[in-house]
């Protein structure tokens, strides 16, 4: 029976109320502990043969009869008037179909989607859509437009004397500060920078737009089809069962393609105009201008702690350069949450630029929190001398700092055991050397939520072939969400799990299902997932205890079998499904809310190893041993490929990623592949990964998310590395060979 | 119309003959497009991916008479009469690499990948037996923003080692 239910999500460290429809669930808990048929074996990904056949089709892989393709002006200023535009010049191209400016496209989140008061260099302008590449190209020529250049400010200290916010600033206050600071025994004060991180996903941002008399079909690279489809119904009023939003593969998003972009609005205004569908793809150029970053901070810190170093008292404050979006992601969360602290002030500034709008960028503002403060800590464990693992377990909170809600679970403190162990930390002062190759060794912790909510729905079918059909309302990353939902269906189907199918990433297919980001995911759907198949199986024995005349009861789906509780039945599911003839057996599941008065957070611990060349400056990541705790593991092979995916992003951070402006002109100097390093298979590290958490107990099938986890730690761990390598402390991220090099030469 | 949207139409058409994967195609293309176009829109051939489209990613990698080429930079004219190969070829040798890059998690997102195959089948037509090193030179041309380089590197060994 459906009933509706409030409860609260914790979403990117933002609490949610919402109400839910949720359906009865009789589906039997999985055993603490106990590992049942598929769950917690490897499982190789349902997408394989699509994606390595080149048969999977992407969102700028559609081609529909009639497509146009689109071009957009994007403002060559970072801030500017637009004094003219030839919009008929490029109507009067050939090819073109349709060319708009800035009073013609609606608008979307408050903003213009075209604009003649551009406010950064890469904002929309006009757009033209022709039947070619070319002849867009050619009316985008045709556009002509003059600008009178404004006055701008894209750097961020500039933006702060101003006071220029993009939202106000926040404050954060526990217990006493200023008394908690007098009466510490040591005292530290600290300043770090993080860089602009751009999030790059292989696949660009896109739309295919098709607007039609009784509804619109957008195919969108986005990680949030319902979203997408409620954003279209919302902007063009149309009813949202008349859009339906299809991704059926996505090449990567990393938090930067929610909902359905200034693309899908753009492409969906073009095709409502032309009558046609109308394909937008952004180039790398506009990805990296346009398309989101993670937000370069200044944080200070001062920590006081007593002569054990127990922290008493911390005042932080961040700056984050938001450019013109976004909103002021935690990046103070670590400080508050990490660790017990009684007496705590922060305060958040987040200042407007001339910029592109910021995006949250996997673990958005908890990743660079994380970097700032476990370095933090580090520089507190060298001035009293305790070591720097000691120094955590010495802080070690068991019920969440800001309001005393225990967790549904915690294993920190395992994680640092264990990290320990596997990277040697015991013998970490004899790796250093005293050559021209300096090692090094360093730690951090990992704080994030993940522990998913409703509404997440899913639908599954079998038929006379005993392959089942699961229909859930996800969209596919490349994450493994929709593997590892089929790994759940198999446990209570007694198939394998290459024998389902998952029909995803549509709108008009299934019900809601939750959005890929937050480490939320499976979380969400696998509760809904396992109710389904459940659902399904409880049907299926009671076809099989009327063929057989066994009770239900002493009946079990296991390997492709029926079979009965003392061992003397043992057939084939498909005996059984078989009858069926076209029909199909169906169930449908949801997912019930989190226990309430609880804190769901994930945890854990990485150690990264060093190797620095003090001649040329350059940091080699040798290793990274990380060890999480993320409940249970569905499918340990697609979370081990997370964690290195999550790893390595982490080291591109601490490394080589870096968005430079130029003062000058306020444009991004490097938006291309070229200039802006991600990391290469060269990079990849030795990665150790373990994980300690065993099923939450607390939680519906004790899972809880892991794509945001792997990233957290990785930078800050890589920074106290290079300062015990080094002993001295480079406080500005990326840690390129210059900065080493100077930071050297200062000593 | 402004003279500089006159320079951008009206490319002049040139015949080219591709032989694409044993098919050989008359081809009517503007002097202009680059392979990866021609691939993707004339012959609908979607499996080679332009993810930056200036030669710095590598995913738009195919082969052109055995040689791996960044399709997204090499003009479709400057391939008259050649032989391209793409993700979409099939053979003895990639489909040994598509089964290696499953069992080893080789992929996530999977836009990248048939880059990462294509320049893979290159590597191990001319270096069967490639040590660690050679392989992570061949590859490291491909970037992968998952991160799925571990399982890449794994996968192209036990493709080399896995020879029928």
């Amino acid at each position: 029976m459906a009933k509706l239910v409030k409860t609260e999500a914790v979403v990117e460290g933002r609490t949610e109320e919402r109400w839910t429809l949720v359906e009865e669930d009789a589906t039997p808990e999985w055993a603490d502990g106990a590992v049942t048929g598929p769950v917690g074996r490897p499982a190789t990904r349902l997408t394989a043969a699509a994606r390595l056949s080149g048969a999977a089709r992407y969102t700028s892989d559609v081609r529909l009869p009639g497509q146009l393709e689109t071009l957009v002006l994007r403002s060559p200023h970072a801030n500017a008037r637009l004094v003219s535009l030839q919009l008929d010049a490029a109507r009067a191209v050939p090819g073109v179909r349709c060319a708009i400016g800035p009073d013609d496209a609606p608008s979307f989140d408050g903003q213009p989607i075209l604009t003649d008061r551009p406010t950064f260099a890469g904002a929309a302008v006009a757009a033209v859509a022709a039947d070619s590449s070319a002849a867009a190209a050619a009316g985008l020529a045709a556009l002509s437009p003059e600008w009178e250049p404004l006055g701008f400010v894209t750097d961020m200290e500039r933006a702060l004397e101003r006071q220029d916010f993009l939202e106000p600033p926040s404050e954060d206050e526990r217990g006493d500060v200023e008394a908690g600071l007098k009466a510490a025994a040591t005292v530290i004060e600290c300043e770090y920078l993080a860089p602009a991180q751009l999030h790059n996903s292989m696949e660009p941002h896109c739309a295919v737009a098709d607007w039609r008399p009784d509804g619109l079909t957008m195919w969108s690279s986005t990680q949030a089809i319902y979203q997408a489809r409620s954003q279209l119904s919302t902007v063009f009023e149309i009813d949202p069962d008349r859009v339906r939003v299809i991704c059926e593969y996505m090449g990567g998003g990393f938090g930067s393609k929610f909902g359905c972009g200034p693309e899908g609005i753009l492409a969906a205004e073009l095709s409502r105009r032309c009558r046609r569908p109308v394909r937008l793809v952004f180039s790398r150029r506009d990805e990296n201008l346009a398309a989101g970053f993670r937000t370069p901070a200044r944080l200070s810190m001062t920590i006081g702690a007593d002569r054990d170093g127990a922290l008493v008292a911390i005042e932080a404050s961040a700056v984050m350069g938001m450019g013109s979006g976004g909103w002021g992601y935690p990046i103070l969360e670590p400080i508050k949450s990490l660790y017990a602290c009684p007496n705590l002030h922060t305060m958040l500034l987040p200042v407007r630029q001339n910029l592109g709008p910021a995006a949250a960028f996997r673990a958005p503002g908890v990743m660079e929190g994380t970097w700032a403060f476990e370095q933090a800590l580090d520089e507190l464990a060298l001035e009293l001398q305790i070591d720097p693992l000691e120094l955590r377990r010495r802080n070690h909170t068991a019920t969440d700092p800001s309001d005393g809600r225990p967790y549904t679970s915690k294993r920190l403190l395992e994680s640092y055991t264990k990290a320990a162990e596997l990277a040697g930390w015991a013998s970490r002062d004899e790796l250093r050397g005293d050559g021209r190759i300096r090692r090094g060794m360093g730690c951090a912790s990992q704080y994030w939520w993940g522990g998913g909510g409703p509404p997440a729905y899913a639908d599954v079918r079998i038929g006379a072939s005993a392959k089942p059909v699961l229909t859930v309302g996800l969209q596919d990353l490349g994450t493994g969400a929709i593997t590892a939902c089929a790994v759940v269906a198999a446990e209570r189907l007694g198939v394998a799990v290459s024998d389902i199918t998952v029909r995803a990433g549509d709108t008009d297919l299934a019900g809601h299902g939750p959005f890929s980001g937050g480490s939320m995911t499976l979380a969400s759907i696998a509760p809904a997932v396992r109710a389904a198949a459940h659902h399904v199986r409880t049907q299926l024995l009671d076809l099989a205890s009327d063929m057989f005349e066994i009770a239900a009861s002493d009946l079990e789906l296991v390997d492709g079998e029926v079979r009965s509780a003392d061992g003397t039945l043992r057939r084939p599911i498909h005996d059984v499904t078989e009858k069926l003839d076209n029909a199909w057996v169906t169930g449908s599941g949801s997912r019930a809310p989190n226990p309430q008065g609880l804190a769901v957070n994930t945890f854990g611990c990485q150690i990264a190893q060093v190797a620095v060349d003090t001649l040329t400056g350059l940091v080699t990541v040798e290793r990274i041993v990380a060890v999480h705790d993320v409940g249970r593991i569905v499918n340990p092979m697609g979370a081990r490929s997370q964690v290195i995916g999550g790893i390595l992003q982490g080291i591109g951070f601490a490394l080589t990623e870096e968005r430079v402006v130029d003062p000058t002109t306020g444009t991004v100097l490097n938006p291309g592949f070229e200039d802006y390093k991600v990391p290469t298979i060269a990079d990849l590290p030795d990665v150790v990964c373990e994980f300690v958490g065993e099923p939450d107990p607390k939680l519906a099938l004790g899972v809880k998310g892991l794509g945001e986890p792997p990233i957290i730690p990785t930078p800050g761990s890589i920074g106290n590395a290079i300062a015990h390598a080094l002993g001295l402390r480079l406080r500005e991220a990326p840690y390129t060979p210059r900065r080493v090099l100077e930071a050297l030469e200062q000593r | 119309m402004p003279p500089v949207a006159n320079l951008l139409i009206g490319f002049a058409d040139m015949r080219i003959s591709l032989n694409v994967n044993d098919q050989t195609h008359a081809l009517d293309v503007e002097d202009h497009e680059s392979l990866a176009d021609v691939l993707r829109t004339h012959l609908e051939l979607t499996g080679t991916k332009v993810a930056c489209g200036e030669g710095t990613c590598g995913s738009c990698t195919v082969l052109v008479d055995g040689t791996a080429v960044l399709s997204c930079l090499t003009l479709a004219v400057a391939c008259d009469q050649a032989a391209v190969r793409t993700v979409e070829s099939g053979g003895p040798l990639l489909e040994r690499l598509q089964r290696a890059f499953t069992d080893d998690d080789a992929f996530q997102c999977g836009f990248c990948t048939p880059g990462q195959l294509m320049s893979a089948v290159a590597l191990l037509e001319r270096t069967p037996n490639p040590d660690h090193a050679e392989i992570v030179r061949a590859m490291s041309g491909n970037l992968c923003r998952c991160g799925a380089y571990e399982g890449i590197g794994l996968a192209v060994a036990r493709a080399a080692r896995e020879v029928e």
